[in-house]
């Protein structure tokens, strides 16, 4: 990047706030989408929306790429510099800036943590709903930008459903506000439209969230199964009974090792093929019988086991070991792509045996841990980068389970987004005429498309030419960070 | 027919999505999609009609999986054809706009119609993907017929309340839920509204949830509706806060909603939209002092009755304020939406990139507000 652009941006934002160097960019060559990297020409740490505003008219100014990044957790490369340029990093951004008990709802900026927000009004018997399972370290921003999801999304809505207004810095560098902290949507629903767009409509700076009483009563239920079909029938007479959990989730025996093997270990039935984390809330009358009828159903569907968490503390445990399953993977496989699908709940039990029967021709082992009670599969590859012809297969195989979705009426993302991984599926889903739709939305919020740009739709070429996987070995990385902490910059 | 004083100068009525594109890429004028007509004056007033395009023709439920809890519909099928077809499987959308059962879901997405069931949002908190004809007779679509989905931008938000200035809506996805096991409504008759406004304050504090909770004035009754498994019905019921509850169940309480949709509709000639806070909602009833009023108590939202262009300028000086319903010259003084500077841009560069020659139904959204 031309010195002239770094003394600008060191202008507005102070020397410290930027950075250039090489190693330090390493960081921000990908985000949790690790298989692709590119590195940016540039990191800024903006402090407020006006150095936010001013990096992007600068970037505008020399026609260089931007992004915002948040927490770094995304999955499907939202926050990776794909054509370089600037990075726009908004952790710095991470303060509460007030709470309205009584009216339920608080405002934020967009590197405050997920989980920072239930903590901090938890005090007041409230909660932010949307718990993805990487809650404890995602930013408020970046699930904004995806629309994240997370179990508890079952019953009460993904993101967008909760938040209620925003702040945020068009492609131009202009700042608008839009909604209000009642959440009534005035005409068009421009905020409706900007959550999700995966950071390429805007950069929102400041989000108001809605915050929900924290229910009466919680019931946790695990129930073990011998077969994947009568796990499945369970997911499907629930939601026919018309019982609405808060939270219906599956993991099959891979992924029950895995969890039992780390320190996320909950007490999985290790001899199960699969098992339900099942989750009501609400009033404490009628709990206790809908948790019964539960049970009845799982039994009636041949489930050997079924408990009920008796604490808070068991329940802990069990919500410990589904959303430590991810990170748990690397006690059975050097590395994973974590897939990311939908489809109509009753499909589930015809399409995990057809990702078995994808997994046996691939020979490579893949884990289902996933959202049961809205469909939202997310089969996670199991592989090792030190072997290219395994790094070839997955994007393959991928693709191929993707089709398998589509296939049954499904779709390519449930929670984690299309970014620079899915875009060249687009077509699976969608004609041309929906993508000019799309594109003819994307144009009015980001004439220039400097902001974020090679995501979402289709460019024939996606992550991968950019990123032949695997450019930087976790090796390679842990060489130069040792080096940085030692004070030997290169 | 006339729409805001103006007769359109032909109607048609395709009955399939193809002859709804063949229709919007035949005409050349200005065009105006109508469903049962239910709110017509609801939108800034029409600048032109050349052609209506009466979409109750489109009225087939196209696929309806109850198991999925999906169903996919097109504009022009009624919120009761659709309930009653949900019924026979036990399920619902969680909707009672005040046009009633008689509005179409193209309708009532279009306005993003809502009445006091509000617990579970509005129409585009249901929708789950959308089918639009654009000006040009161009189909698209957006989202898809799954339940949770983030492929693609969600432009379902868009068309969502846009009045149909950006598209024509064909098809709507929606994801439906199970009906309520039971629910029950409690009715109580405040002494004024001091005696009401401290009654839904310990409402608001208490664990209570109702799906509904309306204050209706002047007579100030507070109604409550609850849905639940039928033991934290009971709950809710036995923890009311002490007032002399009127408590009705199964037909009657149907029946006593029904009568509080018509009395909407008989509040006045001009209504407004008034969005604050649930903690403000005693102060803008007391402050403006309508002659009627229907307020969404735990959605900070008063609907109300006024008489004057300035009345509802008073009100704006302070809240964000939509205009569901007055006489065209005063929509037309006032504006419908009033949207922020930097709103009102971008509400406008939208309807300029998906009708850039502004003929879906001119006048009605942007293109008929002022900038402020």
């Amino acid at each position: 990047m031309r010195r002239e652009i770094i003394d600008r941006l060191e202008r507005a934002l102070g020397a410290a706030a930027v950075t250039t160097d090489d190693t330090e960019l390493l960081v921000y060559e990908c985000d949790a989408l690790a298989l692709f990297k590119n590195k940016p020409d540039a990191v800024v740490f903006p402090a407020n929306t006006e150095q936010v505003a001013e990096v992007v008219r600068i970037a505008n100014e020399y026609r260089i790429p931007f992004l915002p990044r948040g927490s770094g957790t995304g999955l499907s490369g939202g926050a990776m510099a794909i054509d370089g340029g600037i990075i726009i990093e908004l952790q710095g951004m991470n303060r509460i800036l007030s709470v309205d008990v009584d009216n339920r709802f608080a405002v934020v900026q967009p590197g405050v943590v997920n989980i920072h927000i239930s903590q901090a009004v938890a005090p007041h018997g409230l909660y932010y709903a949307p718990d993805p399972s990487s809650q404890s370290a995602c930013s408020i921003g970046g699930n904004v930008a995806e629309n994240a999801g997370g179990p508890h999304c079952l019953k009460y809505g993904m993101t967008t459903n909760h938040i209620l207004a925003i702040e945020a810095v068009l492609s131009s560098g202009e700042v608008v506000r839009l909604g209000n902290p009642a959440g009534e949507a005035v005409g068009m629903d421009l905020l409706g439209a900007i959550v999700g767009s995966e950071g390429t409509f805007a950069i929102v700076t400041e989000i108001t969230v809605r915050l929900l009483p924290k229910p009466q009563a919680v019931k946790t239920l695990l129930a073990a199964y011998k077969s994947f079909e009568e796990c499945s029938q369970t997911v499907s007479d629930i939601v026919a009974a018309g019982i609405v959990p808060a939270a219906l989730e599956f993991m099959d025996d891979n992924t029950i090792v895995a969890v039992e093997a780390s320190v996320y270990r909950a007490g999985f039935p290790l001899d199960a093929r699969a098992v339900l984390l099942i989750e009501v809330d609400g009033f404490s009358d009628g709990l206790t019988e809908t948790a019964a009828e539960i049970i009845e159903i799982c039994r009636r569907n041949n489930a050997y086991d079924v408990r009920v968490a008796k604490d808070e503390e068991e329940r802990a445990r069990l919500w410990m070991g589904r959303k430590g399953s991810f990170g748990a993977m690397g006690r059975i496989s050097p590395d994973m792509m974590v897939m990311d699908a939908v489809i109509p709940r009753t499909q589930l039990p015809g399409v995990l045996a057809g990702i078995e029967r994808i997994s046996e021709r691939y020979r490579l082992k893949v884990a289902n841990v996933f959202h049961a009670g809205d469909g939202n599969l997310h089969p996670l590859i199991l592989f090792d980068s030190r072997h290219q012809d395994q790094v070839d297969k997955i994007l393959i195989m991928g693709e191929e389970i993707m089709r398998l979705c589509v296939g049954v009426g499904g779709s390519l993302s449930g929670e984690h987004g299309v970014g620079c991984e899915k875009n060249d599926f687009m077509g699976m889903v969608f004609t041309e005429s929906d993508l000019e739709s799309m594109a003819c939305v994307k144009r009015v919020f980001n004439s220039s498309g400097l902001l974020n740009p090679s995501k979402v739709f289709p460019t024939g070429r996606g992550c991968t030419e950019i990123g032949r996987p695997g450019t930087t070995s976790t090796e390679e990385i842990g060489r130069k960070v040792e080096k940085m902490l030692l004070g030997q910059k290169q | 027919m006339t729409i805001d004083g103006i007769t359109p100068g032909k109607v048609l009525r395709p009955e399939s999505i193809d002859e709804l594109s063949q229709a919007l890429r035949a005409e050349s004028g200005a065009v105006v999609p109508l469903g049962a007509a239910t709110q017509t004056c609801f939108g800034n007033p029409l600048h032109r009609a050349d052609c209506v395009l009466d979409l109750t023709g489109l009225s087939r439920i196209t696929e309806y999986n109850p198991a999925d809890l999906t169903i996919h519909v097109e504009a022009g099928v009624t919120l009761g054809q659709l309930q009653h077809a949900l019924r026979e499987n036990n399920q619902f959308l969680p909707l009672d706009p005040w046009n009633g059962p008689q509005a179409t879901i193209g309708g009532i997405a279009a306005a993003n119609a809502q009445g006091p069931f509000r617990a579970a949002g509005t129409i585009r908190d249901w929708i789950i993907g959308m089918k639009v004809v654009h000006v040009d007779g161009r189909i698209s679509k957006t989202g898809g017929r799954v339940v949770k989905n983030v492929t693609g931008y969600d432009l379902a938000k868009l068309y969502t309340g846009s009045l149909g200035t950006l598209a024509v809506v064909a098809e709507i996805s929606l994801k439906l839920r199970a009906r309520f096991a039971r629910t029950a409504t409690a009715i109580v008759r405040c002494e004024n509204a001091a005696a009401a406004g401290r009654l839904l304050s310990a409402i608001r504090h208490s664990p209570l949830s109702p799906v509904s909770c309306e204050w209706v004035g002047p007579e100030n009754t507070v109604w409550l509706r609850f849905g639940e498994h039928p033991s934290a019905v009971d709950w809710q019921i036995r923890n009311l806060p002490a007032a002399d509850w009127k408590i009705i169940e199964g037909a009657d309480e149907s029946a006593e909603w029904e009568k509080l949709r018509r009395q909407y509709h008989e509040l006045g000639s001009v209504m407004l939209r008034v969005i604050g806070l649930p903690s403000t909602v005693s102060e803008i009833v007391s402050e403006y002092q309508p002659h009627a009023w229907i307020a969404h108590v735990m959605n900070g939202i008063v609907l109300m009755s006024v008489s004057t262009g300035d009345e509802i300028r008073a009100i704006r000086s302070r809240y964000r304020v939509v205009v569901e319903k007055a006489p065209a010259e005063m929509r037309r003084e006032a504006g419908t939406f009033a949207p922020a500077p930097a709103e009102y841009e971008l509400m406008k560069k939208m309807k300029e990139a998906f009708d850039p020659e502004g003929r879906l139904n001119p006048g009605r959204h942007v293109d008929g507000e002022r900038r402020n």
